[in-house]
């Protein structure tokens, strides 16, 4: 296809669902039918166009695997075109640029982002049993009828996949920045979607924030990133004069731009420290999206939006949005970490931490949904530690598995709450929760689409060797972070252990809790009538679950190492790994070459010992699943068999650490105070404001002072002189007798005086006194 | 020739004539004939001055001619305004429509 | 002067068709309150028609002051009558052409004296225009306090309970400002001889000027006449900490006050920064730059707190316009810097990049101006038509209220969302132009704490629609109707335009830009 064609085509990806959300919101929010076929007939769009614009960019890999050439490395960016957006003067030429560009790190966000989010809306139309007598509750969930407010939420879902599109084709910062920000809106119209719904004060409840709430929560906990994410974009745009990633991320451009001294309040940076602050802001904005440690906590309240809100925000696109951009800024983190150890410790660190603390975390939860966003947190440390030791194509690779995996598990956690509170109107039972695994089991034989999908993304999640897309991405972050162990230098090696033996713990913990969850959801007996009387999903939902699973095993397969053995040489060619790395291979050799990264791209030979951990975890946390949870399925009513092996443990994990409270009692509760009472009561209304009233009664004193005195002073002289005219006046106004001929009278009289006057009188004295 | 001061003893007659009108009698369309009397005794001494003193120039005449107009516009009004104070007061005598007093 | 052009006649057609409008709508008959309004709205809808002639007519390649006209005025003191337009003021003016008329129709259900309350907006329009397009600064002060005897009737008569407190307040604390400003004037206008702005911008900043009588030396004469400016202008932004008049004058204002008020007339100080007291005091300018920066940064911070502890829906939006108007002051100290930079380096130029940044920071601030004045209109508002269904203003006492008013919900999110800064609409293209320029230009510490007012301003917008729209409905608010076409109307062209604003700023920023980048 031809440029001008791929341009326009890119242009249009994020478009179409834009075009829906107004056209959605202007023209057909009284027809459901309407609004969903608007909303499909716009994922589809940008689908099918986002695979033509991928498929282009992916057959220039093929072409140069196929004739051992390498041509797409020397022009990664294939598609770019842009416009000028904001008129600077006095450098006209330099006007911020808004564009799309695609590379082929954006070619395969393209292939799975609109599939995710088509798979996504057809799901969503069954979820809100579309075509069923319609719902009467606003803003809150109708079982088993339509939602009421179908049409505002294919609007908003609109919006949010033309935000995540928009942040995929970006060219530049600010406008991958507005996607985000989009997104983080609709994340927060979308969780908050069922506003008014309330829970009852049962203490089981307590801890669980209304939608409203967790909507809120949400989206402050993400913009406290994005505040610092602002900061780093406006110094980037110092620091490289364009915001355009191609120019920008250059090897030049970065170069130059390290080689520069800068200076403020008296310190001295070089450019390559100065990247690393920068990166670091940015990544901070990251932390908020991708839930890392110590922004997650937003992550799990989320999951009251309806389940495909969750899949999107948490699988899809809101979540891998926070990586993705990190990706695309690597060259500069790089360089960053090159200059200061302490970029690596902080990334590093912060997504080693956050993969094994959500781990811990979702071992203990009983929400079904619950485990799936806190396993969530867990694979997003996972990319976040890859990217920290520099293993940017893995960190790629797993975000990419991990979008597919996850979003099929939510989706089938969907599709089991729905069979559940299917079960719940059958048996007229409102109180028992249908989210909670405990009221769940034996849903193997009644639902059994969800249950095999949900099978196949549990043990992609796990990493079940050899046959899922988990196994594989999992597999290159373990054996990156074991080559660094030897291979790097400064706090690489350190860092590198440490993330190592803690991925591979979180690893083995995400083995053992998605066991415990399949177990207690799919096996054993059914233990509430809910779970009796549940039944499978129609096929508006199960389709998209297929869909899924087909990627969730399959995807991993474009990105088997050629090193490993026998399937390596069955594959032959570790696509993925070949095509993303050429996307700043040239930009790295450079920087490499002048010693301002630590390594470019490098081809890791086959090592046997962190694939067995790799394999051992899996295995074992699967096995280790089964026989607490499996062999022996919960009855009724039993408690759960970690409470007594962990103690505790388990109770601070089921608290999750206590970050909320812990967060309520530090930060939300001061905050408050100091809004409501400090700043306002007695700051404004106290100081501010008493200053002016005291000024103010200053003055009025003052004025009563000189009141007073002109009373005393004045008064008594101007009341004589007035008393005065008053008696004359009293004796002068017999003249004033309304009688006219009287005036006429004296009008004569006065005449002939005057005219004597003139006549007479006023000679003489003009003599006189000349 | 009848000369300059005859006309002028007429005219002051008849201005006085108009003043002891106006001054001495009680009925307010009385007293606007007496202010009518004393124009007409100005409008004398006009034309008498300007055929006596500067007759090259028809000035008095056209004066005089603007004294008519005023007085009729002036009669007009006054006796209009006479009509509604008798229309509210029932009186047309000019000593009782003392409301102006102090 | 010689010859008038036709823009010359269109710029005073501009400034005083209002004022002629005005005394007609007091001409016609009390009880026709409909012909009113509907006159009141056609008079105020008239001046758009200049304001675009105009604005298209500007020349953008000279970038300057343009459509002079100097006419003596009171000549024995040397004030001339002298207006003119360049870009900024043509921003601000296409800003009141807009907002004026939907403040009108804005108060179309104002029952109580419609005749008299029609009049004062049109008078203040007048002096809105007549502020922007001065350029002698007697004619400035003449117009400064001519806009704000109406304000001040506004909410004296239209108000709510607490109006007298909060009207006395308003006018008060505007005199306090405008006494020292007047003094100064004066003071500079008799050293020079001259009220001629661009005169005064080349003269003053190079001046003597010493008080024999009182024996004060140069050096205390500029700095008291800046300060005096300083504090003038500063009361109007209104900055931290002279800002606690605003929240009681908008709480007590009737909507459409409000929307003026925080629309146009704050802008007036910000206004007043830009066009006298960084021109006239570069060196001081220059030397306070920091502390200007640093009290935006407050106005942020501490407008954002302030704002996320309110319990009045209007208060909170009230204290949401100090929060905003805090990122003007940040760019205005960027633009302060650069401009005093020669003045106060004897002579020495900022680099090219300081320049750039500065030009980048001060045309964000223009552009914040205008877009705090939309989305400031919108949100005051949008609590004025709640207030009017629910005859409450307490976040307290709401809840669930987009079950029964959809079309609010929505309209209400998008103003907020505005308000917020989403990106997208116009609010964030200009905070981001000042954050980058305030950045560039190495006010770190200030940029970076202002970040927490950002987060604040997240905070508190969240908490308007949170308490307002969400949560189970309460019964006693089932019964509330939903906007009428009149509220649509009043909405819809805001709306458009925060809309485009964000989506493509070109159009109204280009003519900012290269004004501001002419006076570099």
């Amino acid at each position: 296809m031809d440029k001008e064609t791929l341009e326009l085509m890119t242009w249009l990806i994020p478009v179409g669902p834009l075009l829906s959300f107004f056209l959605i919101t202007l023209f057909a929010k009284h027809n459901k039918t309407l609004s969903a076929a608007i909303a499909w007939a716009a994922v589809f769009t940008s689908l099918g166009l986002g695979w033509l614009v991928s498929f282009n960019v992916i057959g220039l890999q093929v072409e140069d695997m196929q004739n051992g050439t390498h041509e797409l490395r020397k022009n990664p960016v294939v598609i770019a075109d842009s416009e000028a957006w904001l008129p600077f003067q006095p450098e006209i030429e330099n006007w911020l640029n808004m564009g799309v560009a695609v590379d082929p790190l954006t070619a395969v966000m393209l292939f799975m982002v609109p599939f995710a989010v088509t798979m996504i809306f057809i799901y969503s139309v069954g979820y809100h049993n579309y075509g069923k007598p319609n719902g009467t509750h606003l803003g809150t969930p109708n079982h088993g009828k339509q939602e009421p407010l179908f049409s505002r939420f294919f609007a908003f879902m609109s919006l949010f996949a033309a935000g995540m599109l928009t942040l995929v084709v970006a060219d530049n910062l600010l406008l991958a920045f507005m996607g985000w920000e989009i997104m983080g809106l609709c994340s927060y119209l979308l969780i908050g979607f069922w506003y008014a719904r309330e829970y009852d004060p049962d203490p089981k409840n307590a801890q669980k924030l209304p939608p409203r709430r967790a909507s809120i929560k949400a989206f402050m906990t993400t913009r406290a990133g994005d505040v610092f994410m602002l900061l780093g974009i406006v110094g980037f745009y110092k620091l490289f004069g364009t915001l355009t990633f191609a120019d920008a991320l250059s090897a030049g451009s970065l170069i130059a731009a390290a080689g520069t001294e800068y200076s403020m309040y008296g310190m001295t940076f070089d450019g390559a420290t100065w990247m690393g602050v920068l990166g670091i802001l940015i990544f901070i904005g990251t932390v908020g999206k991708s839930a890392q440690w110590p922004l997650h906590v937003w992550l799990p309240n989320a999951m009251e939006g309806p389940t495909p809100v969750s899949a999107v925000i948490h699988a899809a696109a809101m979540v891998s949005a926070g990586v993705y951009v990190v990706i695309r800024i690597f060259p500069l983190l790089a360089v960053g970490m090159e200059a200061s150890g302490n970029v690596s410790l902080i990334i590093g660190g912060i997504g080693a931490f956050t993969a094994l603390m959500a781990a811990t975390i979702a071992v203990a939860q009983d929400d079904v949904k619950g485990v799936l966003a806190y396993s969530t947190i867990s694979q997003l440390g996972f990319m976040i530690a890859a990217l920290g030791i520099g293993a940017y194509i893995a960190a790629a690779f797993h975000l990419i598995t991990h979008a597919f995996f996850k979003a099929l598990l939510f989706l089938g956690s969907g599709s089991i709450i729905h069979g559940m509170e299917h079960g719940a109107e059958h048996v007229h039972d409102h109180h028992t929760d249908p989210q909670d695994m405990m009221n769940m089991g034996g849903l193997k034989d009644k639902m059994p689409v969800t249950f095999w999908t949900f099978v196949v993304g549990g043990f992609a999640l796990s990493g079940f060797p050899f046959v899922t897309a988990g196994f594989w991405s999992k597999d290159e972050i373990l054996a990156d972070a074991y080559y660094q162990i030897s291979h790097g230098h400064g706090v690489i090696p350190l860092l590198s252990t440490a993330i190592f033996w803690m991925l591979a713990a979180a690893a083995l913990l995400t083995a053992f809790y998605t066991m415990r969850q399949i177990a207690l959801t799919f096996f054993g007996e059914p233990r509430t009538p809910l779970a009796e009387h549940a039944h499978e999903s129609n096929g508006y939902m199960i389709w998209p679950l297929r869909g899924l699973a087909f990627f969730a095993i399959t995807a991993g397969f474009v990105g088997i190492p050629e090193t490993f053995p026998v399937l390596g040489q069955i594959f032959n060619y570790n696509f993925f790994h070949h095509f993303v790395g050429e996307t700043i291979y040239e930009t790295m050799k450079v920087l490499y070459a002048e010693g301002l990264v630590a390594h470019d791209i490098i081809t890791l030979p086959f090592q046997p010992f962190p694939v067995s951990i790799s394999i051992g975890v899996a295995l074992g946390g699967l096995g280790l699943g089964w026989l607490v949870y499996g062999v022996r399925p919960l009855k009724e009513g039993q408690a759960d068999p970690l409470v007594r092996v962990l103690g505790p443990i388990h109770t601070f994990l089921r608290n999750k650490w206590y970050w909320d409270e812990i967060y309520s009692f530090f930060i939300i509760k001061p905050v408050v105070w100091f809004s409501e009472y400090f700043v306002y009561e007695v700051v404004d209304r106290g100081v501010i404001d008493t200053i002016l009233h005291v000024v103010a009664k200053v003055f009025y004193a003052i004025g009563q002072f000189l009141k007073r005195t002109e009373e005393i002073v004045f008064g008594d002289a101007v009341d004589w002189v007035k008393d005065m005219f008053l008696v004359m006046a009293k004796e002068v106004r017999i003249l004033q007798s309304g009688r006219i001929q009287e005036y006429a009278g004296l009008t004569l009289a006065f005449t002939f005086l005057l005219t004597l006057l003139i006549l007479y009188v006023l000679p003489i004295l003009m003599q006189y006194l000349q | 020739m009848i000369p300059l001061s005859w006309y002028l003893v007429v005219a002051a007659a008849l201005f006085f004539l108009g003043v002891y009108g106006v001054l001495a009698r009680r009925n307010a369309v009385a007293m606007l004939m007496a202010v009518e009397l004393m124009l007409n005794a100005v409008n004398i001494n006009i034309v008498a001055f300007w055929r006596y003193v500067s007759p090259e120039e028809p000035l008095g005449v056209a004066w005089v001619l603007f004294v008519l107009t005023v007085a009729a516009a002036e009669a007009a009004v006054g006796l209009a305004l006479v009509i509604s104070v008798y229309r509210s007061r029932d009186s047309v005598v000019a000593e009782e429509l003392d409301s102006l007093k102090y | 002067m010689d010859d008038l052009t036709t823009e010359n006649l269109l710029l005073n057609f501009l400034i005083y068709f209002p004022l002629l409008a005005g005394f007609v709508v007091l001409l016609l008959p009390s009880e026709e309150k409909n012909l009113i309004r509907r006159l009141s709205l056609i008079f105020s809808l008239v001046p758009m028609v200049p304001v675009l002639m105009l604005w298209f007519a500007y020349d953008r390649v000279d970038a300057g002051m343009q459509f002079q006209m100097m006419m003596p005025w009171f000549e024995t003191i040397g004030a001339n009558y002298h207006i003119g337009v360049d870009g900024v003021s043509l921003a601000m003016m296409l800003l009141t052409a807009i907002l004026t008329p939907l403040a009108i129709l804005a108060s179309f259900n104002v029952e109580e004296r419609p005749r008299v309350f029609m009049f004062l907006f049109l008078v203040l329009q007048t002096a809105m225009f007549g502020l922007f397009a001065s350029l002698d600064l007697i004619i400035f002060f003449i117009f400064w306090e001519f806009g704000l005897v109406p304000m001040y009737f506004l909410i004296k008569f239209w108000g709510g309970k607490d109006r007298d407190y909060a009207s006395f307040k308003f006018f008060i604390y505007t005199m306090a400002g405008s006494l020292g400003l007047l003094l100064s004037i004066q003071v500079m206008g008799l050293s020079m001889g001259t009220f001629d702005i661009p005169e005064l911008m080349r003269l003053w900043p190079n001046a003597e000027p010493t008080l024999p009588v009182v024996g004060l030396d140069t050096g205390t004469v500029k700095m008291l006449a800046y300060f005096a400016f300083l504090i003038a202008f500063a009361i109007k932004i209104p900055v931290w900490p002279f800002h606690t008049w605003l929240p009681d004058a908008h709480t007590q204002a009737p909507t459409a006050g409000s929307m003026i008020l925080a629309g146009v007339l704050l802008k007036l100080g910000a206004y007043g920064f830009l066009r006298l007291v960084v021109p006239l005091f570069p060196a001081w300018a220059y030397q306070t730059a920091g502390l200007l920066a640093t009290l935006g940064m407050l106005s942020v911070v501490l407008g954002g707190f302030a704002a996320y502890g309110q319990w009045d829906f209007k208060r909170l939006v009230a204290y949401s316009s100090i929060n905003h108007m805090g990122f003007v002051v940040l760019g205005i100290a960027v633009y302060a810097y650069v401009y005093g930079y020669a003045f106060a380096n004897q002579g020495m130029v900022p680099g090219e990049q300081l320049t750039g940044d500065a030009i980048l920071a001060t045309s964000g601030a223009v552009l914040q101006m205008f877009n705090h004045g939309l989305s400031a209109a919108a949100m005051f508002f949008m609590v004025g038509v709640i207030y009017e269904r629910a005859h409450t203003r307490d976040l307290k006492k709401f809840g669930g209220i987009w079950a029964v008013m959809p079309m609010f919900g929505a309209l209400l999110i998008f103003a907020s969302m505005a308000s917020l800064g989403l990106p997208g609409l116009n609010g964030f293209v200009s905070e981001f132009m000042i954050v980058r320029g305030v950045f560039g230009a190495g006010f770190l510490i200030q940029i970076g704490l202002s970040m927490i007012g950002l987060l604040m301003t997240g905070a508190y917008i969240l908490k308007g629609i949170g308490e307002v729209l969400h949560g189970p409905l309460k019964p006693e608010w089932k019964d509330l109707t939903d906007m009428t076409l009149r509220e649509h109307l009043v909405m819809w062209p805001l709306m458009i335009l925060i809309l485009s604003l964000g989506v493509w700023p070109r159009w109204l920023l280009a003519i900012i830009n290269d004004t501001v980048s002419h006076w570099f």
